[in-house]
């Protein structure tokens, strides 16, 4: 039986890449995907706990996050589309109206 | 009863409220004006006959609205009263405000303020009845500070004109003074009778302050060294809150300013009434001021010496309405010195025909303004009587009235003063103030002299007559200033015994020998006057000198300019005071204050400036910062846990 | 056997996943990430946790990357990042960050004591979809018709969005 502590190594590894993602990239729809990353690193430690102290509960949270995340997911890209119709690009950095 | 007297003050109020809220035409608001001061008239009429039918003891109707301020020891009700002192005043006001209203409705046809003007104009009569009806002394204040505030609106009528505005602010800073001193009497009067009533509300009331005088007998304040009477205090403050009302030296300079504004305001406000609020407070007040021996000699010395300032500088005017506006003040002198004398009746006299017939003369002089197209330089008038015959008859009738001519009004009432001045010994007094009458019927011959008689010296108008509803209030108070001696002739003295419930005077003896000299006196002089700007009319140009001049010299100009007064005022106080405006407007404003409020934004300013920088508006950098903070936080939570 | 399975399933996923990120093209990068989604699909089986293997496969890879596809080729957004980066200074610190985050993460992960491994019988039941499915319409009904209701928000929040001549 692998040992818990690998999986949450994976976890974090996963994490600090969809982290970066975040930071480095400026494609909007690829930040988009570096947060989904995030999200199922998170899913991953959550799962590999659970099998470890047992917790069905656990497994229950991570299918709402599945959920809503799809709801997120779907939300997000159309605000994107929105964007873009106005914008006509996915840079994010163009969208900076608000700088001070 | 109670109801009638309320009605007195009420009545010019209605008119007010519906010239302010409802009336928009120049005529109703004309019609609804005077005939709201004359119904008043007529109101008070009743309740003076009422009074006079009344045991004279009992002649005293006091009547409470409400308790107007209720705080613990400090109780003051809405109470006005109705006694034959407030009834003569009452019946001076209503009946000359009534008659000026009509005048009114002719001399500001066409102006595009009447509604506004017949609004302050009936505003002022219901403050000035609750002046002289006021049962206590805040009551008082309250008609006096609103005759004052309807007086700066009325000065300030015509506000397009810079001195109009100027004479208003003028009129009432100078007042502030005197109402300074009055509150600090009102203090005064408080803190040692506990009450600011006059006289007890009704049957069995506490007794007011007025009831009560022996009360302070002897009581002493002050400092040690130099301890004074509390009711020379007290009636000092009074008088200096007098000499702001009633135009006294020191504080008169207000008043010849204060003809920039209408005519029939000039009648009503700074000639009959308004200005004569002083002196009705000090023969209100009498028991206090007779208390006070010190208070009385200030009182008669600052009456004499008012009354010969403004006469000799009534003498060397050129502005028809500044020459009146002199006579006041010289004649309100006359009354101050009466009241200073203890003749207190004969100060009310002299207030009554005084108020009729310098009503008259501000009146005519209003028709003769009017009827020469706005022209108040008698330099530039001359030979008006065949044009104007009934303002020229009403004007003579009023200018022998206040010359003291045999039988006019202003003969008895002057010389009841003179006789008193005499027969208890103020010799200096009645020497300044035998001179000062001499004085007055010079001025008004001068006067009469340049304005009817000769020829027309500025040719640029055609003089018109007024129109009746002008001249008929005219031959009125004509009427009145012929007969209005009547009042208190000698042998009958009906005054004094009316009044004799309030002032406790008896009737003086009458001085045939002086009535004699000071008719024989003014007769001359008056003709003197007349005969010299008749003789010499040819001489006088339009802005040249006057003929004297030549003879006196540098005097004349001191006259000319009341002695200086206003300039040493406007030398010292108002320069100083322009100084420090100048100082705080160009300096202190824009440098400390603004310096200070700007250096505040300036500083927020620039931390916001170089702070904005932050704001990238780089959703990365944000999530870049989100990132250390998470860090942070995560770091701080492992160092715990540690 | 069962570590061999994990560290290849694992390589895969980290494969997947910085390749999404260095991916120039937004269309590999979707790609790269299925990938990855994959791999953590089969971990999540290896966790005992086949439903959500199931779930994972169907809405993240299934549902989820069509969308992501989907949008990608509707804008034409493969490539934008053509353009020279504005905040290139930001990349270094980025890359720090990243660090720090990495050795926090796991200093935190690793921090936790480890329980003795279950029994099977104890396991068996655990991997049981009916366990989840029983909990799910008992003790977490609520939050189970909530998400549906953000489900329904979701979408019609997409129609309002993208709805044509109507400013929002």
């Amino acid at each position: 039986m692998v040992p818990t502590s690998y999986y949450v190594l994976l976890s974090a590894i996963l994490f600090t890449i969809g982290v970066l993602g975040v930071l480095l990239r400026r494609n909007a729809i690829v930040i988009f995907m570096a947060v989904e990353l995030m999200l199922n690193a998170a899913n991953l430690a959550l799962v590999a706990f659970a099998r470890e102290r047992l917790g069905v509960e656990a497994q229950v949270i991570v299918f709402f996050v599945i959920t809503v995340a799809a709801a997120e997911v779907a939300v997000g890209l159309a605000l994107l589309v929105a964007i873009f119709r106005t914008k006509r690009t996915a840079d994010v950095d163009e969208v900076s109206t608000l700088k001070g | 009863m109670e109801l009638l007297i309320w009605l007195i003050p009420l009545l010019p109020f209605i008119g007010f409220l519906l010239n302010v809220f409802v009336i928009r035409r120049e005529r109703t608001a004309g019609l609804v004006a005077s005939g709201m001061v004359a119904a008043a008239f007529v109101v008070t009429l009743i309740a003076v006959g009422v009074l006079a039918s009344m045991p004279p003891e009992e002649r005293r109707i006091v009547s409470t609205a409400w308790e107007w301020i209720n705080t613990g020891s400090f109780q003051v009700p809405f109470a006005i009263m109705f006694d034959p002192l407030t009834a003569v005043m009452a019946l001076l006001i209503t009946g000359v405000g009534a008659l000026i209203h009509v005048y009114s409705i002719g001399y500001m046809h066409g102006d595009p303020r009447v509604v506004r003007y017949f609004a302050y104009l009936n505003l002022f009569v219901t403050m000035m009845l609750f002046l002289v009806m006021a049962n206590n002394l805040l009551l008082l204040f309250l008609g006096w500070e609103g005759v004052g505030l309807c007086s700066f609106l009325l000065i300030g009528f015509w506000f397009e004109r810079k001195t109009a505005g100027e004479a208003a602010v003028k009129a009432f800073v100078v007042n502030r003074i005197g109402d300074a001193a009055f509150i600090l009497a009102m203090l005064a009067i408080f803190t040692y009778f506990g009450t600011l009533n006059f006289y007890s509300e009704g049957e069995g009331g506490a007794l007011g302050f007025l009831e009560r005088v022996g009360d302070i007998a002897g009581l002493r304040v002050g400092p040690n060294w130099q301890p004074i009477f509390v009711s020379t205090a007290i009636s000092f403050l009074l008088l200096i809150g007098a000499t702001g009302k009633s135009a006294q030296f020191p504080l008169f300079v207000w008043l010849p300013d204060a003809m920039a504004g209408p005519t029939p305001v000039s009648a009503l406000i700074h000639a009959a009434t308004m200005v004569t609020g002083g002196v009705y407070l000090m023969a209100r007040t009498e028991p206090l001021f007779v208390a006070s021996f010190t208070t009385q000699g200030w009182v008669t010395w600052i009456g004499a010496l008012t009354a010969l300032m403004a006469g000799t500088a009534a003498m060397a005017q050129w502005d028809i309405k500044r020459v009146l506006a002199y006579s006041t003040v010289s004649q309100l002198g006359f009354m101050v010195a009466a009241c200073g004398m203890g003749a207190y009746v004969a100060a009310i006299f002299h207030l009554l025909t005084h108020g009729i017939f310098k009503a008259l003369l501000f009146l005519a002089a209003g028709s003769v303004i009017h009827g020469t197209h706005d022209t108040q330089d008698m330099r530039r008038m001359g030979g008006l009587k065949d044009a104007m015959p009934v303002t020229f008859r009403t004007y003579l009738i009023g200018a022998l009235a206040l010359a003291g001519i045999f039988p006019l009004a202003g003969f008895w009432s002057k010389d009841e003063i003179l006789a008193h001045a005499v027969g208890h010994g103020h010799t200096p007094i009645f020497i300044i103030l035998f001179i000062t009458s001499l004085f007055t019927a010079f001025y008004m011959g001068r006067q009469v002299a340049l304005i009817f008689f000769g020829t027309q010296r500025d040719p640029s108008y055609h003089p018109h007559e007024s129109p009746q509803v002008m001249t008929v209030p005219l031959i009125v108070l004509a009427v009145g200033a012929i007969i209005g001696g009547a009042i208190n002739l000698p042998v009958l003295h009906w005054l004094t015994d009316w009044l004799e419930p309030v002032l406790h005077e008896q009737a003086g003896e009458f001085n045939l020998w002086l009535a004699l000299i000071a008719t024989i006196g003014a007769v001359g002089m008056g003709y003197l006057g007349w005969w010299i700007y008749t003789t010499n009319a040819a001489k006088i140009k339009i802005g040249g000198k006057d003929p004297i001049y030549r003879y006196s010299g540098d005097i004349w100009e001191g006259m000319a300019e009341a002695w200086y007064l206003d300039r040493l005022y406007q030398r010292t106080v108002v320069a100083g005071f322009e100084r420090l405006s100048d100082f705080l407007a160009r300096v202190f404003d824009p440098q400390g204050v603004d310096g200070l409020v700007m250096g505040v934004g300036r500083f927020f300013g620039g931390l916001a400036n170089s702070l904005r920088a932050v704001q990238t508006g780089y959703v990365r950098t944000y999530a870049l910062v989100f990132t250390v903070g998470v860090l942070l936080v995560i770091g701080f939570m492992l160092w715990i846990a540690r | 056997m069962e570590l061999i399975l994990f560290l290849i399933t694992a390589l895969i996923a980290i494969v997947g996943a910085v390749a999404m990120l260095v991916s120039r093209n937004a269309v590999h990068s979707a790609l790269f990430l299925l990938l990855n989604f994959a791999a953590i699909a089969v971990l999540f089986l290896l966790l005992q946790a086949p439903f959500l293997f199931t779930i994972q496969l169907t809405v993240y890879a299934g549902a989820i990357m069509v969308l992501f596809l989907f949008v990608v080729m509707l804008l034409g957004a493969e490539k934008v990042e053509d353009t020279p980066d504005r905040i290139a200074w930001q990349q270094p610190l980025a890359l720090l960050l990243g660090l720090a985050l990495l050795v926090v993460s796991v200093v935190v992960g690793l921090g936790g004591a480890t329980n003795p491994p279950p029994e099977s019988e104890a396991l068996i039941q655990f991997s049981d979809p009916r366990t989840l499915g029983a909990l799910l319409f008992t003790d977490y009904l609520l939050p189970f018709e909530v998400t549906g209701f953000i489900l329904l928000i979701a979408v019609i929040g997409v129609v309002v969005l993208n709805q044509r001549g109507r400013k929002i």
